[in-house]
């Protein structure tokens, strides 16, 4: 299907250079999309992680339950290779 | 000049009316997205006007609706919108919070959201999905476009529905850079990263 640019107003189809240019474009985001949906994973998880590190602190001891989480919460990335493994990952329940 | 009074005979009765000003903000151009690869501002034609007429242009973007889940991005042309992609420097932000009440985040290290003398895309609205009522609305303020001394700067806020982990957040994305160039800029346009701008408008004023 042909793409349309919409200039000033009027409607002005893609020329062929810029179909080729456009499919190239779109071929990249596509071939980033598990990157992006790791980003999205990790970037909760340390949000999460964050959340519970000053219970790690040295002066401080860690219940067994918090050592869980944290570790599940270290290990959530691990196998997630596709889309719908980052989007549907299990989150493990905060103590 | 004279004020003219109306009395309660009503407007037919009045001969002529004085110059009003139009005010600082002056609405300009309107481009309404229907499956848009593309939506391009471009001065000259069409009664759209990006030039020294004014010292500051804003776009409003409302309701920018997807066809793909994607980034909403915009680029600049030095050449009347035969290429977009003018060498830029820019710094990305985005504040999140999810429907769920659950999460908050600053994310600062957003993949190609900040650029280093690229010419590529800028990022506006993070990964704006496809759900009906789903989209990104905010807007681009570009200063000084035609000035052949200076770099362009820019700076936009947009706030848009995402999904992170599978979870609805509300984004307030920030941007903000210049445009390296001394050339005047004299085009401007926005599209998704990939995919169609499927509905939304940008709206086009000058700033006095």
């Amino acid at each position: 299907m042909p793409r349309y640019h919409n200039i000033n107003g009027n409607k002005v189809q893609f020329t062929a250079e810029e179909e080729t240019a456009r499919d190239a474009e779109e071929k990249a985001w596509a071939d980033g999309a598990v990157a992006r949906a790791q980003a999205d994973l990790r970037s909760k998880r340390n949000r999460l992680l964050a959340e519970t590190d000053y219970l790690a602190l040295s002066d401080n001891t860690l219940s067994a339950d918090m050592k869980t989480y944290r570790k599940d919460l270290r290990d959530l990335p691990a196998g997630k290779d596709t889309v719908d493994k980052c989007n549907n990952a299990t989150w493990p329940t905060k103590p | 000049m004279a004020l003219i009074k109306l009395n309660n005979r009503g407007v037919r009765n009045v001969s002529a009316f004085g110059s009003v000003g139009v005010g600082s903000m002056v609405f300009i151009k309107k481009l309404t997205a229907s499956s848009s690869g593309t939506l391009s501002f471009v001065d000259g034609a069409s009664s759209v006007v990006l030039d020294s007429t004014y010292k500051e242009y804003l776009f409003t973007f409302n309701n920018i609706h997807p066809s793909a889940k994607a980034d909403f991005t915009f680029n600049m042309s030095i050449d009347s919108g035969s290429n977009y992609n003018v060498t830029k420097t820019t710094t990305y932000f985005h504040a999140a919070h999810d429907e769920a009440d659950s999460a908050t985040e600053v994310a600062l290290g957003v993949s190609a959201g900040s650029l280093g003398q690229s010419t590529g895309f800028q990022l506006l609205g993070y990964q704006i999905p496809t759900g009906n009522d789903e989209c990104g609305s905010g807007y681009l303020r570009l200063f000084n476009p035609s000035s052949t001394t200076f770099v362009k700067h820019f700076i936009t806020n947009c706030n848009e529905v995402s999904i992170g982990g599978g979870t609805p957040y509300s984004i307030n994305s920030f941007a903000a850079g210049y445009g390296n160039t001394t050339s005047a800029v004299d085009a401007v346009q926005f599209k998704m990263s990939t995919g169609n701008i499927d509905a939304g408008d940008i709206c086009l004023y000058g700033i006095k």
